[in-house]
């Protein structure tokens, strides 16, 4: 638990000082929040609501999917990949601790970070241009906060997943790139999955993928009460479970398969 | 005493894809790879006693860092047998791992862009290292490797030399019974080498740390090694005290001498001429013939000497003698 601690301080250390980068994230991601409203907004034209969602939400919608992108590194993620290719994997094998474990403290670190550089700061951007709904009361910000950890739980293993690639072949980059195309896709980033029909959005439930964004973005607006808060917060809980426990048994395959250059 | 380190009939099997001529063979490897096996290790047994500092050595390529990766749990072997302080070291690998240090020579263990002290603070929590021995471990290695000097350094802006001692630092800390080493000293300079062999060293005779360790250098064996195990080709040739396998293998060593002024011969009973370059006379002679003083002192009496030095037979040289001549099949 402290090493886990101590891990995680490093890592959020270590996202503070790219400053630059964070900066560049920052504004990039703000540009295309921006633009995706707009394009809502044309969208809706005179509608009041769609699906139940009105134009407010909408647009809400594209700034807490902006803010998520940086904390659940929604467009891919390669660290484990670049640390097998480089032999850096090696060290950290030498070491007593869980290979997994020691790769998600790092991330939490690096999610924090991120949360609070760049996910805090787009949305009080939107706040500022846009009368964005904001949640109400005790009950629904503790219901996003966990809703948060178990997106970043679920996003994390399944990242970690997709890098395991790399334990096998020596070039899983193009396995990581269309994993993470697919996790995005089906993740309800692009739009609430409410808007998309029953066959597509059945398709997406049977996958991890919208409890990274939609879920967390459902809670957000409180489009999700009482019995189907809870159960939507569940879904999620187990997905986390499921991956976590599939990443460990894959990592123990990949460990035994693993083949160290160098030396 | 029961062996610390017990390896029978350990195999690795590399399977690498074979390349093949042509547009047609590019096609036929894609569709239907041919693979090659490389026996980077093809059948290695051998036994090691705690409190022992073996050398390691073979020819570039002869199995020896996957010997060692496989002995730290890193590889699986295709085949055999190897059990580690009662462990077998890739079937419970984090548990094994906390009984034993390793450096690989060639990268390092600590973190690129931390600076070494915290680099080493973040292994007291990876080892679970009490504080109190911690302490005491770090401040007895950081006045032994003289590193004061760049412990606030980031990982990466450390020199070589510093680097390595940071690593076996590093290695340390957490009172491993067994050290790996693999090519401790590559790429250092003479003090710095000297260093860490006198650091190898304190350990293994003040710790009682096992140590196992890789190196193309002869003074480090030389220094240090009660035994060594020479491989090649993924097999062990030779395994015994070093006096015996330079006495039986050695080939000549030579002295390099600067006469005072020029001499019309400057033969010698023994030792062969075998260069002249002015005042400079290089001899060759055998350690089982004459000895270096002996052969000094019967060249001082017969001529004047401005300086002079012994040159031991390389241990490269030595190895490839051993299985170039085929002077020994395995033990
Ligand atoms: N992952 C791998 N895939 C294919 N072949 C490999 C692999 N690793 C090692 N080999 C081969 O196995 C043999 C032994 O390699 P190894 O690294 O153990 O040699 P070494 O004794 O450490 O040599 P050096 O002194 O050069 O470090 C070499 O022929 C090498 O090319
Ligand atoms: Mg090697």
């Amino acid at each position: 638990m402290r090493l886990f601690w101590e891990l995680s301080k490093l890592s959020f250390a270590r996202q503070l000082n790219y400053r630059a980068a964070t900066l560049a994230g920052l504004v990039t991601n703000l540009f295309f929040g921006l633009l995706r409203a707009a394009v809502l907004e044309a969208l809706y034209g005179s509608r009041e609501e769609v699906v139940g969602i009105s134009l407010q939400a909408a647009i809400t919608y594209t700034g807490v999917t902006q803010a998520l992108i940086a904390f659940t590194m929604i467009f891919g993620w390669y660290e484990v990949m670049d640390s097998v290719y480089s032999g850096e994997v090696a060290s950290d094998l030498l070491k007593p601790m869980n290979y997994f474990t020691f790769w998600l403290a790092r991330d939490v670190g690096r999610a924090v970070a991120t949360f609070l550089l760049r996910g805090l700061t787009i949305m009080a951007a939107y706040a500022l241009i846009f009368p964005i709904i904001v949640p109400q009361g005790a009950e629904q910000w503790l219901a996003l906060v966990v809703a948060l950890i178990l997106a970043l739980l679920v996003s994390f293993a399944w990242r970690f997943l997709v890098n395991l690639a790399a334990f096998w072949t020596p070039n899983a980059l193009g396995i990581g790139r269309f994993a993470f195309i697919l996790s995005w896709f089906l993740s309800g980033f692009l739009m609430p999955l409410r808007f998309f029909p029953d066959w597509f959005q059945a398709i997406c439930s049977l996958t991890p993928f919208p409890q990274v964004v939609n879920t967390v973005v459902e809670v957000y607006l409180g489009l999700l009460t009482g019995a189907d808060l809870l159960r939507a917060l569940g879904v999620q809980l187990l997905w986390a479970i499921g991956l976590i426990l599939a990443s460990q048994l894959v990592l123990r395959a990949g460990v035994r398969r693993l083949v160290i250059l160098g030396g | 005493m029961s062996s610390i380190i017990t390896v029978s009939g350990l195999h690795k099997h590399f399977s690498v894809p074979k390349r093949r001529a042509g547009l047609w063979g590019t096609l036929k490897a894609l569709a239907r790879p041919e693979m090659t096996v490389v026996r980077a290790v093809d059948g290695i047994s051998f036994t090691i006693q705690p409190g022992e500092l073996v050398g390691y050595l073979g020819p570039n390529g002869a199995g020896k860092s996957t010997t060692l990766k496989m002995l730290t749990g890193l590889l699986v072997p295709s085949e055999g047998e190897v059990w580690v302080n009662g462990q077998v070291p890739w079937r419970e690998r984090e548990r094994y791992v906390a009984s034993i240090g390793a450096v690989f020579g060639q990268r390092t263990t600590l973190w690129w862009d931390l600076p070494v002290v915290e680099s080493l603070e973040l292994l007291q929590h990876i080892y679970d290292i009490p504080a109190a021995r911690f302490r005491d471990n770090l401040a007895q290695f950081r006045a032994l490797l003289d590193m004061d000097s760049f412990l606030d350094t980031p990982v990466r802006s450390l020199s070589l030399g510093q680097r390595m001692r940071a690593d076996l630092c590093a290695a340390l800390l957490h009172d491993p019974v067994l050290l790996f080493l693999d090519e401790p000293t590559i790429g250092l300079d003479v003090v710095a080498k000297e260093r860490i062999r006198q650091f190898i060293q304190h350990v293994n005779s003040e710790h009682g740390t096992t140590v196992l360790l890789t190196t193309h250098d002869l003074s480090d064996v030389e220094k240090l090694c009660n035994r060594v195990m020479i491989i090649d080709q993924g097999r062990l040739l030779f395994g015994g005290g070093l006096p015996h396998l330079m006495e039986r293998f050695g080939g000549n060593r030579e002295l390099v001498v600067d006469f005072a002024e020029e001499y019309p011969a400057v033969d010698v009973e023994g030792a062969a001429v075998v260069a002249r370059d002015g005042l400079r006379v290089t001899y060759q002679f055998a350690r089982q013939e004459i000895t270096a003083s002996a052969l000094i002192g019967r060249l001082s009496a017969r001529y004047r000497i401005q300086d002079l030095a012994v040159r031991e037979p390389e241990i490269e040289a030595t190895i490839r003698r051993i299985y170039e001549e085929k002077l020994l099949e395995s033990p």
